[in-house]
């Protein structure tokens, strides 16, 4: 699949109510553990959605399971209206369409952060160095960092480094953006930086899960929070209520260990 | 003779062929080098495949040839592959009819073998999350070994390969029990038309030094050169009169490397 830089590729053109992600009864299993244990959950087009809950509840697993880093044991994936099978090409299909953002931002050391941005567009759409160049340019302005362009990641701070992870993401112009929780190996002087370039993300209509800790963040951002706790969504709703009123124990208990 | 045990005038007259014994023994480094990188390549992939029925026979390849001694598997490729008729009436007697065929056959074979583990170690290093990250980006399998996994893996594995070159060329000493007159042969030679046991050995040895040294420079230099993003940068504050900063930086260069 080569599509010119200006379009964003031959698609099956997606039902206007069709939701950007669908999960189905998804279940992952690691041996015996069950990572998750059938989840359900649909994110519509242009919606921030946030989840949180403890370690090991599976939220990295959820997200990584969108666009096929773990591959699910269990249930239906459906992303931009493109079913997740085994076959290579519609995983490949699907990370065209899905960015991602690491928590350890995963950065390929030996590019410059200008290089960094260009790869995937050079590959995957046979774009040239100069259209790739100047595409990396733009997202790089994007987050900031365009005065760092030609350093190399070793050169950069964490919250730099994680915001030239947000911009090569984005040059291959996802629909959906993933982060997995995309502060929690910074700083804590680095956090904002790198939370002011998500909000002003979300603020463009792409469609974003975000894993995070960071409440105040989610306040500002998601439009429904999601509560994970071993494998299951035990409770979500808009964020609001989600802080003001949680409904499970498991929830509340949750957010007086972290909002202490 | 002088204090030294070289005969400096012994030395010079046979500098013409102890060089010629170096383009041999330069000949069969480079030439098993190249083959061997090659081939390691190919069984490398077999190794690290998940099926059984692909990383067996590589495994069994790396463990042969890694255990066998090179003075003997010379004499196998040398001696016992003469015996087989099937191989002597075929188009490969070319190769193993000829004393320089069997040492590159036998070199190569060594070297893979070292080379397939050097290979593999460094593609394991490559940290698994820049793998997931360029997956993530949707490129392809072929492209991330290309452009992330191989880039990376010459930069960890460097060492080691350096390493396993300076002492394969030492290994190649021994091919002159195959008639092949490399470096120490013709030193063995003069020796025993002299009987002036130190001057060709040591004139030898000196080549042997000189030769592996310039491989030293060069994986210095291609070091370098690959670890550029991690170097510090030249901040303006550092920065010095042009003329001298040539002289430090040579001087820092050369300081570097002894």
């Amino acid at each position: 699949m080569k599509p010119s830089a200006e379009t964003p590729g031959p698609l099956p053109a997606p039902e206007a109510d069709e939701p950007a992600i669908g999960l189905y009864g998804v279940v992952k299993l690691y041996g015996r553990h069950r990572a998750l244990d059938g989840i359900d959950l649909e994110v519509r087009r242009g919606e921030k959605i946030v989840i949180c809950g403890p370690s090991g509840s599976g939220k990295s697993t959820l997200i990584r399971c969108i666009n096929a880093l773990e591959r699910r044991d269990g249930g239906r994936i459906r992303v931009n209206g493109i079913d997740l099978t085994a076959e290579e090409g519609t995983v490949q299909d699907i990370r065209q369409e899905v960015g991602m953002v690491f928590q350890h931002f995963n950065l390929f050391p030996h590019l410059t952060a200008l290089e960094n941005c260009m790869l995937a567009p050079r590959l995957n759409r046979g774009l040239g160095k100069e259209q790739a160049e100047r595409l990396a340019m733009r997202h790089l302005e994007r987050v900031h960092l365009a005065d760092h362009a030609g350093k190399y990641p070793a050169r950069l701070s964490g919250g730099q480094q994680q915001r030239v992870a947000i911009a090569r993401a984005l040059c291959m112009e996802p629909r959906i953006l993933l982060f997995d929780e995309p502060t929690s190996a910074l700083d804590p002087e680095m956090v904002n930086e790198v939370l002011g370039v998500i909000e002003e993300l979300a603020a463009t209509g792409v469609t974003m899960v975000c894993v995070t800790h960071e409440m105040g963040f989610a306040r500002r951002v998601a439009d429904r929070c999601v509560f994970m706790d071993r494998g299951a969504i035990v409770e979500q709703g808009p964020a609001q209520d989600f802080f003001a009123n949680p409904r499970s124990e498991r929830l509340r208990g949750f957010l007086a260990q972290i909002l202490r | 003779m002088s204090a030294l045990p070289v005969d400096l005038d012994l030395a010079w007259r046979s500098l013409p062929e102890l060089l010629a014994g170096l383009r041999v023994t330069v000949l069969i480094t480079v030439l098993p080098l190249m083959f061997g990188l090659a081939l390691a390549f190919p069984i490398c992939f077999a190794r690290m495949a998940e099926r059984r029925w692909q990383s067996l026979p590589a495994e069994i390849f790396v463990v042969f040839f890694r255990g066998a001694p090179l003075l003997i598997l010379l004499y196998v490729v040398y001696y016992g592959f003469g015996q087989i008729a099937l191989l002597r009436e075929g188009p490969l007697w070319l190769l193993f009819g000829s004393p320089f065929g069997c040492v590159i056959v036998a070199l190569t074979l060594n070297h893979a073998a070292y080379m397939t583990e050097v290979l593999r170690g460094s593609l394991l290093a490559v940290p698994s999350g820049i793998v997931e990250a360029s997956e993530a980006l949707g490129i392809s399998r072929r492209h991330i070994f290309i452009w992330v996994k191989m880039p990376l893996a010459i930069r960890y594995g460097l060492k080691a390969y350096q390493n396993e070159v300076v002492s394969f060329v030492k290994g190649t000493a021994i091919v002159s029990v195959v008639t092949i007159t490399d470096l120490t042969a013709v030193a063995n030679g003069i020796f025993e038309q002299t009987y002036d046991p130190f001057t060709p050995i040591l004139c030898a040895a000196a080549l042997y030094w000189a030769f592996i040294n310039l491989l030293r420079i060069g994986f210095e230099l291609w070091g370098r050169w690959l670890a550029r993003h991690q170097r510090e940068e030249d901040s303006p504050r550092t920065a010095e009169a042009p003329g001298r900063f040539g002289l430090r930086r040579l001087s820092r260069l050369a300081k570097a490397m002894l």
